[in-house]
């Protein structure tokens, strides 16, 4: 069994555990993140992008949304690459409470929103998609936020600072423990199909809609979570210039969100009892559009490319029931001392938005466990800009190609304009890199797979690469494309019209028909057998 | 769009083209850039793929990225022919020329390749509208000239007229400045052609000149006043057809233009290669091969301006019409692709005059190759671009080929060529005229 040993282990590499990866290593103490599958594989990559101002939840949970315009000051400060401070509209249009609407100001005011009143004039020609049939507006500084890149500069962050790194594909399998005291966690490896044991002072349990099944492997039962799987759909263009939201009670096509050169539609909200097989459906596409079409006439007529769902881990909380959409979208922290663990941390529910000061309150409690008094310097240390971390950002690779002017480097991804120095960059420094790193693991990090082609012609040109590279070798690279294909068709299926619909024919004919990957034998070993659910 | 903050940066200057809100605007919908599937049909088949790194999907791409300082100033606008190759092969039919001449209209006068802004700038200079800077009087001195060295040669023409300002003409007949400005022997054949048919045509004093210069400049404003002083200048004549000579792009910005700018035009725009077909089938041009009894083979290049972008297949299948009666069914061998999916040669969008000789001669290298694989001895083309790349391309490239006007072998046939009207074709030919052998008319 291999043996590792850290200061603190964090288990779940979303943007929450990677800050506490990143407060953690300002604070100079040494500590190893991991996740049983890779950076972002749940809600922190399954979501809106949506930097929140707080206006969403300043009706409801004016706590959270106190929360979210402060957080989300700071986080313009400290990550001002990774967001577009592009503003967004709360929209009310005829058929909606417009008593709801007059509120919207004063619930604002008194979370500390900026919220500025806009006629139906000025909120047409800041956003001229919107149905001219308004009955209000407002302005508020919504933006959007890059979360993958948050995640990777966090990572990156950490392992500039020391001996901090990130593992993937280690899951949790149990921890060892002495009296109060867990002393190692047992993992396994699922690429390589080794156990694995971490020691270390401090274990953090940051692993979102997984907490509890965490927790529990400590004998903890006391962490209470609502699993609300939540659907969107990205356009193949960008849609406004900011963010648009239906100024109602949530709905599920409520929110417009700009990512870069693409908009996100979203969310539907669905309790669910298992985490397992989380894929988009036709009817929840089909409720987004219906839904967003009232606010946004133009949807009809636009080129979707791709849905994905996340599971929101969202707080039990007395009141809400079992609804998801009024259950708090607070935090929790848990010492677990109270179940009789005296170092594990574990810290659930909570936004994107908050991520940061999730972290820094769960640094605090590591910190003050381990008798350390230096404080948490997240809100004022700025989040690196080193280029690898930015492939994710579109245009970037582009631009990046396009200045180069090197003849030798060759465009890999033609959507999306990623050439082979990015993926080279990838799989030599980006965080989480190894050798046989999967196809998915490089459009993780990339603009690859995401583009109008879904990754039709870039998952053929990257792996043919890494093969002339011989970073693939064997029939692994054939198993990358096939299980990289297949993730993507996941999305690609319940937006399969139009346009896509041609795509997707184009990319049957190429991958069946010529490569016929739909016959590649089913490899015998683990070790060459990831599915596609794998790392 | 961009993100917020660049967007309001950008705001204090000069407002940047924003490439794809404008293909939004100017192409049709579901042909947009949005509806590119990335597939590269446009670019494998687009003989400008490579030139800094550039092709038709990367400006799409480079579009739907938001990329608009790049496409606003990448010199790649000038080696795309705007072709519209493209645009024919792709499944969802996404024109990229449109936004390639957008582009070409964002750069600065001064940046703009000199031979084309050069030439517009002399079209805007005389009623002639002669992209050589010719004068009108000039134009009527070697037409008149050309008649009385015809009178003098040849005594079945000795009633040839070359009518100027006609009033009530059928056809308003426009002229290629190349042939009164520096090989004024080449507009005989015509003058013979249109005699022999008995045409009711006229040349003008005014918007005689065929050539458009301004439309490759990319300034929309030029091309029209181009335009405008031509639909002028034959609507006052009263002719019913504007007859455009062996020329592309001639014919395509008149056509387009009136179009494009909504043009009161009061007559049809239609092309010698229609004419020249309805002619032969009419029996009025009685022509034949027997004169090629050597079996010489003839391959033809299919102006883009002309066939894709214009009239079509059509066209297209007067031209192989034409040829085949002139040189024989069997002497007839096509190039692949051809008609609507023929390459450009590299001439078009004016490259030829753009100066930029390595670029050019490197993208006419796929046309060359396919001329050479049909193993040719003449290219026919009725295009002056077409024309004078081709022969740049088989001298550059050591090929074995010469080109020719589709009137050179109308009037070789017909056994009217002078022997001063030979520029063009090859001593085996020549000497065809010197000896007398074809006047069998």
């Amino acid at each position: 069994m291999r043996e590792i040993e850290t200061g603190v282990l964090i288990i779940g590499g979303g943007v929450t555990g990677s800050g506490v990866l990143r407060d953690l290593a300002l604070r100079g103490i040494r500590c190893l993140l991991i996740d049983r599958r890779d950076l972002n594989a749940g809600a922190s990559g399954g979501n809106h992008g949506l930097l929140h101002s707080g206006g969403r939840y300043a009706a409801s949970d004016i706590e959270t949304a106190a929360e979210c315009i402060r957080e989300g000051n700071i986080l313009r400060r400290i990550a001002s690459g990774a967001i577009d401070p592009c503003d967004g509209l709360f929209v009310a249009i005829e058929g909606d409470d417009a008593r709801f609407a007059d509120a919207f100001p004063r619930h604002c005011a008194a979370a500390g929103i900026p919220c500025q009143a806009l006629s139906s004039q000025q909120a047409l020609e800041r956003e001229p998609g919107l149905t001219d049939r308004i009955i209000a507006a407002y302005q508020v500084p919504d933006a959007s936020i890059d979360p993958f890149r948050i995640t990777l500069a966090n990572v990156q962050h950490a392992r500039l600072l020391g001996d901090n790194d990130f593992l993937p594909h280690t899951e949790l399998v149990g921890f060892e423990k002495s009296a109060d005291r867990i002393t190692a966690a047992v993992c396994h490896d699922r690429k390589h199909g080794e156990t694995l044991r971490i020691r270390a002072d401090q274990f953090v349990n940051a692993s979102g809609a997984w907490s509890k099944i965490v927790a529990a492997r400590a004998g903890c039962q006391d962490v209470n979570l609502l699993y609300s799987k939540g659907t969107l759909i990205i356009s193949n263009a960008r849609l406004s210039h900011g963010v648009v939201n239906r100024l109602r009670p949530p709905d599920d096509g409520d929110i417009l969100v700009p990512g870069g050169t693409v908009s996100l539609l979203g969310t539907t909200s669905q309790n669910l009892d298992s985490l397992e097989h989380i894929n988009p459906s036709v009817d929840e596409v089909e409720r987004i559009l219906q839904q967003g079409m009232q606010l946004i006439p133009e949807l009809a007529h636009t080129r979707f490319i791709r849905a994905f769902s996340g599971v929101r881990p969202l707080l039990m909380s007395s009141g809400a029931g079992m609804d998801g959409r009024k259950a708090s979208r607070g935090f929790a922290l848990l010492d677990h001392e109270q179940a009789g663990v005296s170092n594990l941390a574990s810290i659930f529910g909570g936004k994107l938005t908050t991520f940061r000061l999730m972290a820094e309150k769960t640094g605090d409690l590591v910190a003050r466990r381990l008798a350390i008094t230096t404080p948490c310097t997240t809100a004022d240390v700025p989040l690196p800009e080193h280029a690898s971390v930015r492939w994710t950002e579109p245009g970037f690779a582009a631009r990046h190609w396009y200045q180069r002017h090197d003849e030798s480097d060759a465009i890999l991804c033609e959507c999306e304009m990623v050439s082979k120095c990015v993926v080279d960059d990838i799989i030599d420094r980006s965080p989480g890199h190894e050798t046989d790193m999967t196809l998915k693991a490089i459009g993780l990090r990339s603009r690859i797979g995401k583009g109008t082609c879904q990754g039709a012609f870039c998952g053929m040109r990257v792996t043919s690469y890494l093969y002339d590279r011989r970073f693939y070798q064997r029939h692994n690279g054939l198993q990358h494309l096939k299980n990289f294909l297949e993730e993507r068709f996941k999305g690609i299926r319940p937006v399969l019209w139009g346009e896509q619909m041609s795509q997707i024919e184009l990319a049957e004919t190429m991958h069946c028909g010529l490569m016929a990957l739909d016959l590649l034998p089913k490899p015998d070993t683990e070790e060459t057998a990831p599915s596609a659910d794998d790392p | 769009m961009n993100k917020a903050t660049a967007r309001d940066d950008a705001t204090t200057v000069a407002a940047p083209l924003d490439f794809k809100a404008r293909a939004r605007e100017l192409l049709p919908s579901g042909a947009n850039y949005d509806a590119c599937l990335a597939c590269g049909l446009c670019t494998s088949g687009c003989p400008a793929s490579g030139f800094d790194g550039m092709d038709p999907r990367r400006f799409i791409r480079m579009a739907m990225l938001d990329m608009n300082q790049e496409l606003a100033t990448t010199p790649w606008v000038w080696t795309c022919t705007m072709c519209q190759r493209c645009a024919h092969v792709c499944p969802m039919h996404i024109d990229v020329s449109v936004l390639v001449g957008l582009a070409r209209s964002a750069w600065p006068d001064e940046n703009k390749p000199k031979g084309i802004v050069r030439s517009c700038e002399a079209q805007m200079r005389f009623e002639g509208t002669s992209a050589m800077g010719l004068q009108t009087e000039d134009f009527v001195e070697a037409v008149q000239e050309t008649v009385e060295e015809i009178h003098q040669q040849d005594p079945r023409f000795s009633d040839l007229e070359a009518p100027i300002n006609k009033q009530g003409a059928y056809f308003f007949v426009n002229q290629n400045s190349r042939e009164p400005a520096t090989e004024p022997e080449e507009l005989g054949p015509l003058l013979k052609i249109l005699d022999y048919v008995g045409a009711d045509w006229t040349y003008s004093t005014r918007g005689w000149a065929a050539e458009n210069f301004c439309m490759f400049t990319g300034d929309d404003e030029k091309w029209r006043a181009m335009v405008e002083q031509r639909v002028d200048a034959v609507n006052q004549l009263g002719c019913k057809v504007w007859l455009n000579t062996e020329c592309g792009h001639s014919f395509y910005t008149l056509w387009k233009g009136v179009e494009r700018f909504k043009l009161q035009a009061n007559f049809e725009a239609e092309s010698l290669v229609t004419w020249y077909a309805r002619w032969i089938r009419q029996g009025k041009l009685p022509v034949n091969a027997d004169w090629n009894h050597g079996g010489l083979k003839f391959t033809v290049q299919d102006p883009c301006q002309l066939i894709r972008k214009s009239i079509g297949d059509e066209a297209a299948d007067d031209l192989r019409f034409i040829v085949k009666r002139l040189v024989g069914e069997d002497n007839f061998i096509d190039m692949q692709p051809c008609r609507s999916a023929n390459y450009c040669c590299g001439g078009g969008g004016g490259f030829l005059q753009a100066g930029m000789n390595p670029q050019r001669r490197a993208y006419g290298k796929r046309k060359f190759d396919q001329i050479e694989s049909t193993r040719a001895s003449y290219v026919v083309t009725p295009c002056h671009n077409c024309h004078s790349q081709i022969e740049d391309i088989g001298q550059f490239y050591a090929g074995d080929y010469r080109v020719v006007h589709l009137w050179t072998l109308i009037c070789l046939s017909l056994g009217i060529l002078g022997d001063n009207e030979c520029r063009y074709l090859g001593p085996e030919l020549a000497s065809l005229i010197s000896t007398g052998v074809s006047s069998d008319a």
